[in-house]
């Protein structure tokens, strides 16, 4: 698991580029000018990332309600992105979909999601397909603890090993569905023990260690890839904001997120391992942080000077005649 | 009896976590299930129990095993058990190794006579870096480990229950396990109590050592031929016993460039070529300094320290590791003393008439 100095700092550009996107959006949002609800994946950086710096444009991946960071680890442009996110005509998804449903077929993102379970199904179809086309290519689903008890998970998990389908089910436990606590909601101990009732691997990673993430991540990647044969990972992890923007958060500990981000923050603890090694340098990382914080700063002004979809395309993109 | 000084007392320490490593996605190694483990916690209560151990303290978790346990514990036992008291520590829970190292400083504190604890390798070490000198009942929940057996819980429970209650004395029922010690710029950092392996891969990562890209030394505090894990490749080289005044440590290296190579099983299921430069005999006291100057140090086959070029590195064996009840022994002993026999009121009548 050696990586090269351009790799690690792909992935601290990617897992940077997701924190300051989404701290930017919790300070925006609470302005107002933000239509719907977002959902901010702060905190799980490491978890997209360790996946996505696996896959190139032969793989899918389908996200969920809190799908910012999983769309800019496949590479979903980040202006646009935020065009969509404040409902932009200048949005991936021409400013009608928002958070919950950015999408970007060209890049293999299937979307977000507002179903919970609603990715486990789509990357099923999506892993079918690479392996009748013969394309290499694999199809990953993150989903939540919550979405880890529902029926489309389970007759997900079931068909990718019917089929031996291409297809890697990522369970982002951040210990709390909504507000109800995985400990409770969900049965077993575990979500990755449910994988040994489908056929297939079940293993728990640190989502707060980016290497650890990489390593489990890049061995299912690879098990899907030449064995097309499907892996279910659980990466425990943590988000640093409440389920939705303007969630009170009343079920969580005091300084409970204080702790967190104190002892566990997946940039601050990469950042240590690569400096300690002398892999990188802090100047290479600071100069990273200058040039996002640069990017997020214009992905906000264009979003808000962008024009709105204009009426005469209401309808436009939302009703299809196959 | 009342729960005063004389309480014989029990520390279970069941590892939720154990068992869901990366080796269950690159091996076939076993998933044990948490049900399981609540299942051997209840035998264990049913011996001890029956042995008048009169409290059990047990390690809380967030992860099923002690909510289990409430629950089996709010109906009464099956008919003709005796359970003992159980409590739950009141500490914190981190959800880490950081659980484990307290819950044994606790039991400890508390008196126990014996900690009986479930989980593998990992787990076995951190206890025996609190345990001082409480004998240990290793009991393996799983496939990939060297240090625990897999035995019934039942019988061990009867051991431990035997030694904490007085009925055998822990002198005679317990061995002194070696260790390894690892120094780090002069401080020791850590131990091991199977194997501490060194690899030129750069992180921790995923922990658990399970290929052999990259493992460059071995230090083995004791080697048997039909181990699984990195003590095979000494066990299948030159096999030392767990009681033998000695360790092995080899300078390992890619198949084919060494002396020899090996084929070892590293995980279940997974046989690796292991090539071997070197060999030697590792006595108690004597300090091996690492050869790599940057990479991990994995302890009982988890990675577990990082270290790079400014680092001194050194390994020791020592023979104050824990000590581990030796269950065949206790129970020949309890056998052998009639510790678990008694007279039948039949057979009493009937030496009485003289018959």
């Amino acid at each position: 698991m050696q990586l090269s100095k351009d790799e690690l700092l792909r992935a601290y550009r990617m897992m940077k580029t997701i924190r300051e996107f989404e701290e930017r959006l919790h300070v925006e949002f609470a302005t107002g000018e933000i239509p719907g609800f977002v959902h901010l994946y702060a905190g799980e950086e490491a978890s997209a990332t360790g996946f996505c710096m696996h896959l190139d444009e032969r793989d899918k991946i389908a996200s969920n309600h809190r799908g910012h960071g999983h769309s800019i680890g496949k590479g979903c442009d980040v202006d646009a992105m935020m065009a969509e996110i404040y409902g932009k005509a200048t949005g991936l998804c021409s400013g009608k979909g928002g958070s919950m449903h950015i999408a970007d077929l060209s890049k293999g993102m299937m979307g977000a999601n507002g179903i919970v379970g609603g990715g486990p199904p789509l990357v099923c179809g999506a892993g079918l397909a690479a392996k009748k086309l013969k394309t290499g290519g694999v199809a990953i689903a993150f989903f939540g603890d919550g979405a880890s008890n529902q029926g489309t998970t389970m007759e997900s998990l079931n068909l990718a090993s019917v089929w031996n389908l291409p297809c890697i089910f990522v369970v982002e436990n951040n210990g709390y569905a909504e507000a109800t606590s995985s400990k409770y909601s969900v049965s077993c101990d575990d979500a990755a023990d449910r994988a040994s009732a489908f056929n297939m691997p079940g293993v728990v990673v640190d989502g707060h260690d980016f290497f650890a993430v990489y390593e489990a991540a890049g061995e299912a990647v690879r098990r899907a890839r030449e064995d097309s044969a499907p892996t279910l990972i659980e990466v425990k992890i943590n988000r640093y904001y409440g389920h939705f923007e303007g969630d009170a958060q009343t079920y969580r500990g005091k300084d409970e997120v204080k702790n967190i981000r104190a002892t566990k923050d997946c940039l601050d603890k990469f950042r240590a391992k690569v400096t300690s090694a002398k892999l990188l340098e802090n100047s290479d990382l600071d100069a990273i942080d200058a040039d996002i914080a640069e990017i997020i700063d214009n992905a906000v002004d264009r979003a808000k000077a962008a024009p709105k979809p204009p009426v005469a395309e209401l309808l436009t993109d939302v009703y299809i005649s196959y | 009896m009342s729960l005063d000084d004389h309480t014989a007392a029990v520390g279970i320490l069941a590892n939720p976590a154990a068992g869901r490593d990366i080796r269950r996605l690159v091996a076939q190694a076993s998933v044990f299930p948490i049900a399981e483990k609540r299942n051997m916690v209840t035998r264990l209560f049913s011996s001890l129990g029956g042995l008048g151990v009169g409290i059990v303290y047990m390690m809380p978790d967030r992860t099923g095993i002690a909510d289990r346990i409430r629950h089996a514990l709010e109906t009464p036992p099956p008919a003709g058990q005796i359970w003992p008291r159980v409590e739950f520590l009141d500490m914190p829970i981190e959800d880490s190794a950081a659980d484990t190292l307290a819950a044994v400083e606790l039991m400890v504190a508390r008196g126990v006579g014996g900690i009986i604890v479930l989980g593998g390798d990992g787990t076995h070490r951190l206890v025996a870096a609190k345990a001082g000198d409480i004998p240990i009942t290793a009991l393996s929940t799983g496939t990939n480990n060297v240090f625990p057996a897999m035995r019934e819980a039942t019988i061990a429970g009867l051991a431990a229950g035997l030694v904490a209650t007085g009925q055998i004395p822990a002198a005679q029922a317990a061995t002194r396990n070696k260790a390894l010690r690892i120094d780090v710029n002069g401080a020791e950092r850590d131990m091991a109590l199977v194997d501490l392996c060194t690899s030129t891969t750069l992180w921790v990562g995923s922990r658990a050592l399970w290929s052999a890209e990259g493992l460059d030394q071995l230090f083995l505090s004791f080697a048997e031929a039909d181990a699984i894990g990195l003590s095979s490749i000494g066990g299948l080289l030159r096999p030392v016993t767990r009681s033998a005044d000695a360790g092995l440590w080899l300078n390992l290296a890619e198949p084919g460039a060494g002396t020899m190579t090996v084929t070892a099983p590293l995980a279940p299921g997974l046989m690796v070529d292991i090539g071997i430069e070197a060999i030697n005999d590792m006595r108690p006291g004597e300090a091996v300094p690492l050869r790599a100057s940057r990479g991990v140090v994995a302890l009982d086959g988890e990675r577990e320290i990082e270290f790079s070029p400014t680092d001194k590195l050194s390994v020791r064996l020592e023979w104050d590791g824990p000590l581990t009840l030796d269950i065949p022994g206790v129970m020949t002993y309890a056998a052998q003393n009639g510790l678990l026999t008694r007279m039948d009121e039949t057979s009493r009548h009937a030496k009485l008439r003289g018959d």
